[in-house]
C-alpha cells in the first residue's frame, strides 16, 4: 500500500468519525441524569459509542475510499488481483474486535455491579402494577399507599414489584433503570435518585389497550421534605383499626387506585379515554336501567356484568372486589356519585 | 406453450364436468377445506357434547379446530400436496414420476402445486413480495397514527393489532421465506443438482405459507380484532388478555414454522447429498454455506417456538396452566423458549443475506472472495453462538440476574465472527475492479447499513444500556437497521442479481438505481431519528406519546411514506422486466457459479450434462480458472481448469 492511499484512508476516516462524533454530540440523547445509576450507564454509553465511531470510521473509509478509487468503466473486463486470503490481516480483525467487546464487557460488567450494589440505610418501596395503574406502598409509613412516587435525593431505594395481571415494566429515563414486573415474581430495582424534579414513570412492557396511558410521575425530594412528608402521611394512613373509620377518603382511593389511567373525572382532573367518562355516570345508569349507587359498586366489583356499548371488554381489573376493603369501596361510590355531573 | 398446457390439464384422471371437482387444483381445494371445516366444526360439537360441557358451540373452539386447522389441512389436500402419498399410502397406483409437475409454461402454472425448484422458488418470491407489501401498507397505517401525539385514525385495539401484524407478516411471510424462495431457486443450480432432494415436500413447505399469512392477515376480521400483543406475543397478556384473535397468531406461527422446517431439512438433505462430482464442501460457493448453516439454526430452533405458541394457545383455549401464575405457571418460561427459537431467528433472516451479499460482492468486484474457509467458518461459529445468547432480550424481565454476564459476554462475542464477514467483504472489494450495477449498490447499502445496525447491537448488549434502551424507540431504530438494512437489503440484491437467471430477462438498470436510492435515503430518514427518540425515553408499542416527541415522529412518518412509496418503483420494474425486458444472456454479470452455465432461464431439469467442479466457485482474477465444466468433451482440458 502506497504512502498516498494511505494519507486518503486516514482522511476519509477522520471525516466519517467527524461526522459521527458531531451526530453524537450535538444531538440530544440521552436525557440529564437524575440517579447515580443513570450517570454510570451514561458513561458504559459514551464509552461504547466512542469504540463504535472508530469501527465505523474505518468501515467507511475502506469502503468509501474503494468505491472511489476501484471503480471500473462498464466496458472493462479484466478482473482484479487473485487474492485468496491475508493470514496475518484475518488474525487482526479477530483479535482486535474481540479485545474491544471484551473491554466492553468489563465495563458493563463492573457498572452493573455498582448499579445494583445498595447503599446504607436502603428505603423500600413496594411497587404494585396492574392495567393501567402504578401504586407504591411505604412500608417505613405503615403501608401508605399513594398513586405517585414520592423518593427522597441521595438515598439508596430499593423497589420490590408485584404485578396483579400482565408483565409491565418501571422505567424512568432520567434514572436509567428499568424492571419487568411479572406476576408470580417479585422483582427488585435499585435507584439511587441524585437530583430533585418530577419526572415521568412510564411502562414500556405492552400491557394491553391502556399501556400507552400507564404512565404517574416520580419525584425526588430534598431528605428532609421526605421526612416531614412520611411523617404527614404516616399518622393519615395509621394503625390498621382505623380502617373503619369514616374518614377514608373517596378521592384517595380513586386517585391511589389509578383509576384516573383510564377513566376521566373532572373532580379529580383526570382524563383517561379507556374506559367510560365518569362525570357522566348518571346519565350510564339510566342507559343501563339500573340504581346509581348499585350500579356503580357493581361497576367496580365486577366489571363484566355490565359493559357499557362501545367499551372493550375485559380491559377493567376484577380485582378490585378484593383489593379495595369495604369501608374504601363505600368511600369511592360516594365520592364519584357526588363528582358526577350527570 | 398452449397444447403444453392443454396437456397437463386433462392428463390426470376423471373426465367430463364432474372431473373437475376430483381434479387436484383450486375448485377441489375449495370443497375440501369446506368438508374438512364441517369435520372440524362436528368434533368439537361432538367432544364438547360427550364430555357435557356448555355452551355446546364455543366460537373459540371451533374457530381454531374447524378455521385454523382441519380446514387449511384440507385445503392442502384438495390443492394436491398430498396425492401423491395419499395413493402410495392406500395402495392405489401412483401416477409415475413424468415429470408433469415441472416446468411452467404459463401463468397458471404457478397457482398449481409444482415440484419444479424454480418454479416453487418464484411461487415463495411472488408470495412473499405480496406480504412485504401487505405488512408495509400495515406499517404506513402505524406511522399515520403516530405522526401527531394523542390518537387519530385508529383505536388502541387496531393500532395494537397492526403493529403485531406488521412484524409477526415482515418476519414470518417475509424475510424468512423471501430467503428460502431464492434459495430453493439458486441452491440446487450452484450445486448442480436437478432439483431439491424432495420436490413433493418442498412443493408442501411452499402451500404451507399463503395459510399463515392469509390466518395472520384475516385475525383483523374476527370479532375483538387482530391479535395485539406484540409479534412476541408474551404471556399473560397474549394467553388470557387477549380476543379470539391471538390464537391465528399461535396458529399462523405453527403454519409458517412447519414450512420453514421442512424446507429446512429439503435443503440439508440437498446440501449434503445433491452435490455436484468435485463439489467438495470446501468448494461450495459460500450462498451454500449460508443456507447449509441457516438450514441447521432452522432444524434445532424452530420447535421452540412451536412449543411455546402451543403452551400459549393452550392456556387460552384449554384453559392449561404452562404460564399462569395462579396456578403454578411461569411466565417467564414463556419467554426463554420463545428466545431460543426467535433470537436464532435473527441469523436466520441474516445469515442467508451473507451468502447472497458474498455472491454479489466478489462477482461486481470481479476479486476471490477475500478468506474463504473463515468466511464459511464464520457462519458456523454465528450457528453455535447464536443458540447461547438469548437471554439478552430479557435482561430486564426478572429473570435470574447472574445470567445476564454471561449472556452479555457470549452476546459481544458474536460480533467478532460478524465483523470478520464485514471485513472480509471490505477486503475484497480492495484493488478490485468494481461494477456498480443494482445488485452491488444494495451489497454496499447493507454493508454500511447492517454495520450502524451491528454496533448498536453491540450498545445492546451491554447490560447497563440495554436496561436504559429496552423497549424504546431505539430498538425499534434497532431491529430495523438489521433486518431492514440488513435482511431486505440482501433480499433486493439477491432478487436484482438472480432477476435474469429466473426470468429469461434484464431488469431496468435505471429503475433499480432510483429503486435504490430511495430507499437508501428514506430508510435512513425514517429509522435513525427513532434512535434518538429511544434514549431520550419514548416507549416503543404506543399509539400516543408525549407532545415534546411531536417533530420527530411527524418527520418519520414523512420519511416512511417516502420509504413505501419508493418499493413501488421496484414493483413496476419487476413487472415491466419480466414482461418485457431486454432477454437475457445466459450470464450476464459474468459470474463462475454453477447458475451461470446454463441458460437463462434454465432448462426444466437444470443440467443437460452433469457438471464437473474443478475449482473454487470464486476464482476471478487466475487466467483459464473454472469452477465446473459442463462438458468435458467440448470444453477445456481439465489441467488446464484446475487451478483452485
Amino acid at each position: 500500500m502506497r504512502r498516498g492511499s494511505i494519507a486518503s484512508l486516514l482522511g476519509i476516516a477522520v471525516v466519517a468519525g467527524g461526522i459521527a462524533t458531531a451526530v453524537a454530540v450535538f444531538l440530544p440523547w440521552l436525557p440529564t441524569p437524575a440517579s447515580r445509576e443513570a450517570g454510570r450507564i451514561d458513561f458504559v454509553f459514551w464509552f461504547v459509542i466512542a469504540i463504535c465511531i472508530f469501527i465505523f470510521a474505518v468501515v467507511v473509509a475502506v469502503m468509501v475510499y474503494s468505491i472511489v478509487k476501484f471503480r471500473a468503466a462498464p466496458d472493462d473486463l479484466e478482473d482484479g488481483p487473485p487474492i485468496h486470503g491475508h493470514t496475518g490481516l484475518e488474525i487482526g480483525w479477530t483479535i482486535v474486535p474481540a479485545v474491544l467487546v471484551i473491554a466492553i464487557g468489563i465495563v458493563s460488567a463492573i457498572v452493573l455491579s455498582r448499579n445494583d450494589a445498595l447503599g446504607k440505610n436502603v428505603l423500600r418501596i413496594n411497587v404494585t402494577a396492574q392495567q393501567f395503574a402504578w401504586t407504591f406502598s411505604y412500608p417505613d409509613a405503615n403501608g401508605f399507599t399513594t398513586g405517585t412516587l414520592t423518593v427522597p435525593d441521595g438515598r439508596s431505594v430499593l423497589l420490590t414489584f408485584t404485578s396483579l395481571d400482565v408483565i409491565h415494566s418501571f422505567w424512568v429515563a432520567q434514572w436509567g433503570q428499568k424492571q419487568d414486573t411479572v406476576p408470580g415474581l417479585h422483582p427488585t430495582l435499585h435507584i439511587t435518585p441524585d437530583r430533585i424534579g418530577t419526572y415521568a414513570v412510564i411502562c414500556t412492557e405492552l400491557c394491553g389497550l391502556g399501556h400507552a396511558l400507564m404512565r404517574t410521575d416520580a419525584i425526588v425530594v430534598t431528605p428532609a421534605a421526605f421526612a416531614s412528608w412520611l411523617k404527614k402521611n404516616r399518622v393519615a394512613a395509621a394503625p390498621p383499626t382505623s380502617s373503619s373509620s369514616p374518614s377514608v377518603s373517596g378521592a384517595a382511593v380513586f386517585t391511589n387506585n389509578g383509576c384516573g389511567a383510564c377513566h376521566t373525572l373532572a373532580a379529580s382532573h383526570s382524563t383517561g379515554k379507556i374506559g367510560p367518562d365518569l362525570d357522566k355516570l348518571k346519565a350510564w345508569a339510566a342507559q343501563a336501567k339500573q340504581p346509581l349507587a348499585a350500579f356503580v359498586k357493581e361497576s367496580i366489583v365486577s366489571p363484566e356484568a355490565y359493559i357499557q356499548p362501545g367499551f372493550p371488554k375485559n380491559v377493567m381489573p376484577p380485582t378490585f372486589g378484593t383489593s379495595l376493603s369495604k369501608p374504601q369501596l363505600d368511600a369511592l361510590v360516594q365520592y364519584l356519585i357526588s363528582s358526577s355531573k350527570g | 406453450m398452449t397444447a403444453a398446457t392443454a396437456d397437463h390439464e386433462l392428463a390426470p384422471r376423471g373426465g367430463g364436468n364432474w372431473g373437475l371437482l376430483y381434479r387436484a387444483g383450486w375448485i377441489r381445494a375449495a370443497w375440501m377445506f369446506c368438508a374438512f371445516a364441517a369435520f372440524g366444526f362436528a368434533l368439537v360439537v361432538a367432544f364438547r357434547w360427550w364430555g357435557g360441557w356448555h355452551p355446546l358451540l364455543k366460537m373459540t373452539d371451533i374457530t381454531l379446530v374447524a378455521l385454523l386447522v382441519t380446514g387449511p389441512l384440507g385445503f392442502l389436500a384438495g390443492i394436491g400436496t398430498f396425492d401423491y402419498w395419499a395413493y402410495y399410502a392406500i395402495g392405489r397406483p401412483t401416477r409415475p414420476e413424468d415429470h408433469s409437475g415441472h416446468g411452467a409454461t404459463s401463468w397458471k402454472d404457478y397457482f398449481r402445486v409444482n415440484t419444479d425448484h424454480k418454479v416453487i422458488g418464484v411461487q415463495y418470491l411472488a408470495t412473499t413480495i405480496f406480504f412485504f407489501f401487505a405488512g408495509g401498507m400495515l406499517a404506513l397505517l402505524v406511522r399515520a397514527e403516530l405522526a401527531r401525539p394523542g390518537m387519530q385514525f385508529v383505536d388502541t385495539q387496531t393500532f395494537n393489532g397492526l403493529f403485531s401484524v406488521h412484524a409477526s407478516l415482515m418476519i414470518f411471510l417475509f424475510v424468512i421465506p423471501a430467503f428460502a424462495g431464492l434459495a430453493n431457486f439458486v441452491v440446487p443450480l450452484m450445486l448442480g443438482a436437478p432439483d431439491m432432494a424432495f420436490p413433493r415436500l418442498n412443493a408442501l413447505s411452499f402451500w404451507l405459507l399463503p395459510i399463515a399469512g392469509i390466518m395472520m392477515l384475516s385475525s383483523f376480521l374476527v370479532p375483538g380484532g387482530a391479535f395485539a400483543c406484540g409479534w412476541t406475543g408474551y404471556v399473560p397478556l397474549c394467553s388470557t388478555h387477549e380476543p379470539l384473535g391471538a390464537i391465528f397468531f399461535n396458529q399462523g406461527v405453527q403454519w409458517a414454522g412447519a414450512s420453514s422446517i421442512m424446507t429446512a431439512l429439503n435443503f440439508l438433505v440437498t446440501i449434503i447429498t445433491m452435490r455436484a462430482p468435485g463439489m467438495t464442501f470446501w468448494r461450495m460457493p459460500l450462498l451454500v454455506w449460508a443456507n447449509f448453516t441457516t438450514s441447521l439454526l432452522v432444524v434445532i430452533a424452530t420447535p421452540f417456538i412451536a412449543g411455546s405458541q402451543f403452551f400459549s394457545m393452550f392456556d387460552h383455549v384449554m384453559h392449561t396452566a404452562f404460564f399462569d401464575p395462579n396456578n403454578g405457571g411461569y411466565p417467564l418460561g414463556y419467554q426463554h423458549i420463545f428466545w431460543f427459537y426467535s433470537h436464532p431467528a435473527v441469523y436466520i433472516m441474516m445469515l442467508p443475506g451473507f451468502g447472497i451479499m458474498s455472491e454479489v460482492i466478489s462477482v461486481f468486484s470481479r476479486k476471490p472472495i477475500f478468506g474463504y474457509r473463515l468466511m464459511a467458518l464464520s457462519l458456523m461459529a454465528i450457528v453455535v453462538l447464536g443458540f447461547s445468547v438469548w437471554a439478552h432480550h430479557m435482561f430486564v424481565s426478572g429473570m435470574a440476574s447472574w445470567l445476564r454476564v454471561p449472556m452479555m459476554i457470549t452476546t459481544l462475542l458474536i460480533a467478532i465472527p460478524t465483523g470478520i464477514k464485514i471485513f472480509s467483504w471490505l477486503a475484497t472489494m480492495w484493488e478490485g475492479k468494481l461494477h456498480f450495477n443494482t445488485p452491488m449498490l444494495f451489497a454496499l447499502g447493507f454493508l454500511s447499513m447492517f454495520v450502524i445496525g451491528g454496533l448498536s447491537g453491540v450498545m445492546l448488549g451491554a447490560v447497563p444500556i440495554d436496561i436504559h434502551t429496552s423497549d424504546t424507540y431505539f430498538i425499534v431504530a434497532h431491529i430495523h437497521y438489521v433486518l431492514f438494512g440488513g435482511s431486505v437489503f440482501t433480499i433486493f440484491a439477491g432478487i436484482y442479481y438472480w432477476f435474469p437467471k429466473i426470468t429469461g430477462r434484464m431488469y431496468n438498470e435505471r429503475l433499480g438505481k432510483l429503486h435504490f436510492w430511495l430507499t437508501f435515503v428514506g430508510f435512513n430518514l425514517t429509522f435513525f431519528p427513532m434512535h434518538i427518540l429511544g434514549t431520550e425515553g419514548m416507549p416503543r408499542r404506543v399509539a400516543d406519546y408525549a407532545p415534546r416527541f411531536a417533530n420527530l415522529n411527524m418527520f418519520i412518518s414523512i420519511a416512511s411514506f417516502g420509504l413505501g412509496a419508493s418499493s413501488l418503483v421496484f414493483l413496476y420494474n419487476m413487472i415491466t422486466s419480466w414482461r418485457s425486458g431486454e432477454i437475457a444472456p445466459s450470464n450476464p454479470w459474468r459470474g463462475m457459479t454453477l447458475e451461470w452455465l446454463v441458460t437463462s432461464p434454465p432448462p426444466t431439469f437444470n443440467f443437460d450434462e452433469i457438471p464437473q467442479v474443478v475449482g473454487s466457485p470464486y476464482g476471478y482474477g487466475t487466467p483459464g480458472a473454472q469452477h465446473a465444466i459442463l462438458a468435458p468433451a467440448r470444453t477445456a482440458a481439465p489441467e488446464e481448469a484446475g487451478v483452485t
